[in-house]
């Protein structure tokens, strides 16, 4: 059955719907059932709307969702990945394994690069041997896009389907979906494993919607993974409410690279870049690829030319709506392209060799200590060279720079547990 | 106040002069980033007839209107109709989220005159439950005094030969009185080939009315 697991609109079924549950979409008070939000909006006709979940098709007061099962699988044995996991990463991995099978909630806090999505593999293979469902979802479709391939190569013969906005509809029901959290409004009492990747992530941050949605959509253990947790979740976890594992080491063993301040004038930014900038880039376009993180849109254009001018190595920019932005990440990972400039859409879910990371005015209001954090975390990610540089260029000492410095250095003190 | 697109917060550079100025301050509904992805057409570089962007001189399009017999709309549009464009028409319109209505009022501000606005089927009201054309503009005072009979297939879907070759469905309400009147701008939401508009002119002239007829769109 092609819909197991979902919540859909009318609209949205393409075949019988009398096979599914039928409740209204919207309640008496005006709360949409889909993402849970009491936003409606009404209508010139008279009819109350949900404008918060409209993206996957408008709840308007008196339609009806239609709720299918979702049935068990056959027993089977799914796990194909044949790797193994560091001693730390097996502690984190069998803590989560024990939170999956008594079906408690639990957060996994890893730090960037510290290998999590191999750390799930035996929870989700438990999950799937027993003929249950596993949802994983990402909130940034390029992470999606990610996983989807390291999952289907883990679990070779397990039925995988991919779920995001534009994506086609699943032809046939699968044991495991990769999606984007957005994607989860869709599913009822689907998953009996679900995880969320990079749970701090825009937009999912205090999106109630999709925190409704992840509590929806699951009905065994819902799993949070973060290299920067919130503080609520973190409470939750040393508070014993929730499962906590903490893995402060990269896979490699080797500490975070710390960011390393560089005080320049902003005054003049973008037009003018500093001449401490010019210098270091040259010296590092020759052993790394760089990824030069801007505060604002508007400077990636300014800061290419002036750089193509001075650098003779290929460079390139990229942000949210760049039409190119998945061929021109793939240019950058395979070495054709040496310096990327670019807005705060790659701080997380990629991983590039031998990467110096660079963030031009990092005393931004715009930059907070988890994207700071996260953008360091791009550098040092390979075994071969773990201690790629990191520089913050500032004009101010801000409190998201020291909180993201101290947070780096505590986790590099760390243990793991 | 929140981005009607993408959320965010809008930030506004608050001047001396915008706080103390007498015609009021301009209140955007979408953030920079949001707006920026739309493309403005250069009102100086558009073409006469049509509006559209790029052509100083008139175009060929609307050559074949002039020589078909048609006094000239001089059509005037803000917006291109490019892929953002195409991806807000279809949040707008397509999914019925009818809070975009406003995306653009502090854009759409033309020059005074009777406003008349291009009729949706009402077949298409029941399903959206309300006007995209009448939404857009409904900061203006608007007259509706033209109808539209049903129609079998949906401008929207057809191909330009299709659309060119459309019958006229306008007519102008009755007990609509045009006499007093010297000078209407039709408001549509799309000029795509003119057809729609040329169709609702040709209506009011029809009915009598001797005046110029101008029209705008939000998007060309």
């Amino acid at each position: 059955m092609r819909y197991a697991g979902m919540q859909l609109l009318l609209s949205d079924i393409q075949t019988d719907p009398s096979v599914a549950q039928a409740v209204p979409a919207m309640t008496a008070d005006g709360r949409c059932v889909r993402c849970g939000q009491n936003l409606t909006i009404k209508l010139p006709i008279g009819l109350r709307y949900c404008p918060v979940c409209v993206n996957l098709g408008r709840v308007v007061e008196g339609q009806s969702l239609y709720r299918f099962d979702a049935p068990k699988f056959p027993p089977t044995s799914s796990l194909t990945w044949t790797g193994e996991l560091t001693p730390a990463q097996q502690v984190a991995s069998d803590q989560l394994l024990k939170s999956v099978q008594v079906r408690r909630e639990h957060l996994l806090w890893a730090v960037t690069g510290a290998g999590k999505t191999e750390m799930l593999f035996p929870a989700i293979a438990s999950v799937l041997d027993a003929g249950g469902r596993v949802g994983v979802a990402a909130p940034r479709i390029d992470v999606v896009r990610e996983l989807a391939p390291r999952l289907a190569q883990a679990f070779a013969h397990t039925s995988i389907g991919v779920r995001f906005g534009g994506a086609p509809w699943p032809k046939h029901d699968v044991a495991l979906t990769v999606l984007t959290t957005h994607q989860l409004l869709r599913y009822y009492h689907c998953f009996d494993l679900l995880v969320i990747d990079e749970v701090d992530a825009f937009p999912f941050a205090h999106d109630e919607a999709l925190m409704y949605a992840a509590k929806h959509a699951v009905k065994g253990s819902l799993v949070w993974l973060s290299a920067t947790p919130s503080k609520n979740l973190l409470q939750q976890g040393r508070a014993g409410k929730i499962g906590l594992s903490t893995l402060p080491r990269r896979f490699h063993g080797q500490p975070l690279p710390a960011p390393k301040l560089a005080w320049v004038k902003k005054a003049k930014l973008p037009k003018q870049l500093p001449t401490q900038l010019l210098m270091q880039l040259k010296s590092l376009v020759t052993t790394h690829r760089v990824l030069l993180f801007v505060p604002d849109i508007d400077w990636l254009v300014p800061i290419t030319n002036a750089l193509r001018q001075q650098l003779k190595v290929e460079i390139q920019s990229v942000h949210a709506q760049d039409d190119q932005r998945e061929a021109k990440v793939l240019a950058f990972r395979s070495g054709q392209i040496q310096l990327m400039v670019t807005t705060t859409i790659l701080e997380r879910g990629v991983t590039i060799h031998r990467c110096a990371v660079i963030v031009l005015a990092a005393d931004s209001p715009r930059f907070g200590s988890d994207a700071l954090i996260q953008m360091a975390g791009r550098a040092g990610r390979a075994v071969d060279s773990p201690d790629d540089p990191v520089w913050f260029y500032i004009q101010h000492y801000t409190r998201d720079i020291q909180v993201a410095i101290t947070t780096i250095e505590k986790l590099n003190h760390m243990k793991a547990g | 106040m929140a981005c009607l697109l993408c959320g965010q917060p809008i930030q506004i550079d608050w001047t001396i002069g915008k706080i103390f100025s007498l015609s009021g301050v301009r209140r955007p509904h979408l953030c920079r980033a949001c707006m920026r992805q739309f493309t403005r057409i250069d009102q100086a570089t558009a073409c006469p007839g049509c509006g559209r962007a790029n052509s100083p001189q008139l175009c060929y399009d609307c050559i074949r209107w002039q020589k078909a017999g048609y006094p000239l709309l001089h059509h005037r549009a803000l917006f291109q109709y490019d892929a953002p464009m195409k991806a807000f028409i279809e949040q707008y319109k397509g999914l019925g989220d009818w809070r975009l209505h406003l995306a653009f009022q502090d854009f759409i501000q033309p020059p005074s005159a009777t406003f008349v606005l291009i009729p949706t089927e009402a077949g298409h009201y029941q399903v959206r439950g309300f006007d995209p054309v009448l939404g857009l503009f409904d900061h203006l005072p608007l007259h509706q005094w033209l109808q539209k009979a049903d129609t079998p297939v949906p401008q929207a879907q057809k191909n330009r030969a299709g659309r060119l070759q459309t019958p006229q469905s306008f007519s102008v309400r009755p007990q609509v009185s045009l006499e007093k009147i010297s000078q209407i701008m039709l408001l549509d939401d799309l000029y795509t080939t003119g057809r729609t508009l040329y169709h609702a002119a040709d209506a009011l002239r029809d009915a009598g009315f001797h005046g110029t007829i101008t029209s705008f769109s939000l998007i060309r």
